[in-house]
């Protein structure tokens, strides 16, 4: 099969990504999203490591995955501490900074 | 095994090269296990004094490896070092200093602990020496991501504060989002050079690749988006307001400066390096952006009642001016963007300086009104204040201003002469804002009009009077006196930095 699909594939996923970040409002369901978004690019890469037949992508993708590890955990933490102030979990409602 | 290890082959180190970042990753381990002991000494003074010097020390290892010309590899084919790198690590030393010495008497110090606190900052400090060294993009990638989540976990320093989190969850997310976006723009550029390695993707360019390749485009448009979400340019940059707002001042004084460096430091390797064969494709659209974060920057700022958030949209300008020296791909253009990085350090160290140490005694925290009648009360800090006002709107005698010539006339010399004049346009609007703060600080008889701002209730620090403020922050008032010194003596006399840009124009062997 050819692997150009596979890319196309990762462009939908990011897309959705994407599209779930500007439009969801749990911030639970954003970092979901960027998770996507995050893994559509690994897909993409290692689609491309498989049609160039170099390594270099795969190990990218290892890292990548790593680094969204970290990602998520800093995400969470922030979310458990509003959670423990009794702020409310939504994006909408998280507009004390403007001006 | 034996035939994996004939063929594995272990790359060249170049320790000395490295030793720099050893300083500060060692520095940040350092200070995270003496953080742990409890006790007014350490905690207030051994931890600081522990993170300053592992930031002398990795000035001093730079210093000693500058050495002008092409890039040589520390690491083979992932880390790089040239003159570029030295001195943007450099700068990012010099903001780290300040940043220890304007949290000393911190309350988000202690909120955190002071270990975490320091070790948080030397990670971040690492993350970004080795964004500026990046030779390949998955270097480049987790440099990036090491000086970010160190950064979403500082912005959210007041754990207990409403704002803070908020700040630090809208920075997670929106940096997330510029890294997500980053990362598919490299992966389409690997997919359309064949390669992660940035001389190798030099070399394919308008070579093996034709640089009008639909995927090579579409890498580098989502490459640059993702760029553009960290230095905050516009239409990337709503983030940056809110987020300057919510963190804490230090924090928010060390983004300010430091992100927006190597955001422009990776930038230029990118662009400038392995891309710059496709110039023709990615200028008229990075001037373009650069156009736009002019415009939107400085009228965003208008309208600004707290200094932090002037500061941020005024940033967003200042990223704009930047953005310029990008678009032209040339030496010139390089050196200009070193120049004006340099420069909006010192002039923006000795804003936030001035805002920190006039926030923690003032009732209107970081409202423009906590600055009034400051020319009376602390002329110590007014002046700072004021010749970093003057310097970011690009008054002569300072080095704001030299900058700004600097990069007119590497745009003009790169045939993007419009965009000079975008430069100056926005400076001249700049004078609005800026120099509101001036006429707040010494015109105390008379009425400013100021833009209306909601009451915000803010605790003074105790039986402090604002007269002796200069006096009881003697490390916030001589870091904003030292930066504010530095901002006019370039000015003055710019050739000792003009001598250093020069070595740095010379990293790219293949720039004109």
């Amino acid at each position: 099969m050819d692997t150009s699909w596979y890319v196309v594939l990762s462009a939908f996923i990011f897309c959705i990504g994407a599209a779930g970040v500007m439009t969801r409002r749990s911030p639970l369901v954003v970092l979901l999203c960027l998770e996507l978004m995050l893994n559509a690019g690994n897909l993409a890469l290692i689609a491309f490591s498989r049609m160039l037949g170099n390594g270099e992508g795969q190990i990218f993708a290892l890292i990548v995955v790593v680094v969204a590890a970290c990602e998520v955990v800093i995400g969470l933490g922030i979310i458990v501490g509003m959670f423990r102030r009794r702020l409310p979990i939504d994006v909408d409602q998280m507009n004390e900074l403007r001006g | 095994m034996i035939e994996l290890a004939q063929v594995v082959q272990a790359p060249k180190i170049d320790y000395q090269g490295l030793a720099p970042l050893f300083s500060t990753i060692g520095g940040s381990l350092a200070v995270l296990m003496i953080g742990l002991f409890r006790g007014r000494f350490v905690q207030r003074t051994l931890v600081p004094a522990v993170a300053a010097l592992a930031l002398l020390v990795a000035m001093g290892m730079t210093i000693a490896n500058w050495e002008a010309g092409d890039s040589r590899p520390i690491i083979e084919g992932a880390l790089a070092i040239d003159t570029l790198a030295l001195f943007m690590s450099m700068l990012f030393y010099v903001t780290g200093l300040a940043t220890v010495a304007l949290s000393l008497r911190s309350d988000v110090q202690r909120e955190v602990g002071a270990g975490e606190y320091m070790a948080l900052l030397l990670g971040a400090i690492s993350g970004m020496v080795v964004l500026a060294g990046a030779e390949n993009m998955v270097t480049l990638f987790v440099g990036f991501e090491l000086l970010s989540i160190p950064l979403y976990v500082l912005s959210a320093g007041y754990v207990r504060r409403a704002h803070s989190l908020e700040a630090g969850l809208k920075y997670l997310v929106v940096g997330s989002v510029g890294s997500a976006t980053l990362l598919y723009g490299l992966a389409l550029l690997y997919g359309a050079t064949g390669s992660t390695d940035f001389r190798a993707m030099a070399i394919a360019i308008g070579d093996t690749v034709a640089v009008t390749d639909p995927l090579l485009l579409t890498g580098v448009a989502l490459a640059a988006t993702g760029l553009a979400f960290k230095a905050s340019v516009a239409p990337f940059h709503q983030w940056t307001p809110d987020v300057y707002e919510g963190a804490p001042t230090p924090i928010t004084s060390f983004m300010a400066v430091a992100t927006k460096v190597a955001a422009f430091a990776v930038t230029l390797r990118l662009f400038d390096y392995a891309l710059s064969d496709a110039q023709v494709q990615w200028g008229p659209a990075l001037a373009a952006l650069a156009t736009v974060t002019i415009v939107i920057g400085n009228a965003g700022a208008i309208a600004q009642s707290s200094l932090k958030r002037m500061l941020a949209w005024s940033g967003v300008a200042q990223a704009g001016y930047l953005l310029a020296g990008v678009v032209v791909g040339t030496q010139l253009g390089l050196q200009a963007t070193a120049f004006y990085l340099a420069a909006y350090l010192f002039m923006n160290v000795a804003a936030f300086a001035v805002v920190i140490a006039c926030e923690r005694v003032s009732e209107h925290g970081d409202g423009i009104e906590s600055l009034r009648d400051l020319g009376r009360a602390s002329p110590l800090l007014a002046w700072p204040m004021t010749i970093a006002m003057l310097a970011l709107a690009g008054f002569p005698a300072t080095a704001g201003f030299i900058g700004k010539f600097y990069l007119i006339e590497a745009v003009v010399a790169g045939d993007y002469a419009w965009l000079g004049i975008v430069i100056v346009v926005g400076s001249m609007i700049s004078l609005v804002y800026y120099l509101r703060v001036i006429a707040v600080m010494w015109m105390g008889r008379f009425e400013v009009e100021l833009p209306s701002f909601p009451p915000r209730r803010v605790k003074a620090v105790a039986g402090r009077s604002p007269e002796a403020d200069a006096r009881a922050q003697p490390e916030v008032a001589s870091v904003a006196i030292l930066a504010a010194a530095a901002t006019i003596f370039f000015g003055i006399v710019p050739s000792p930095l003009f001598d250093l840009v020069s070595d740095v124009g010379t990293s790219f062997g293949g720039l004109v």
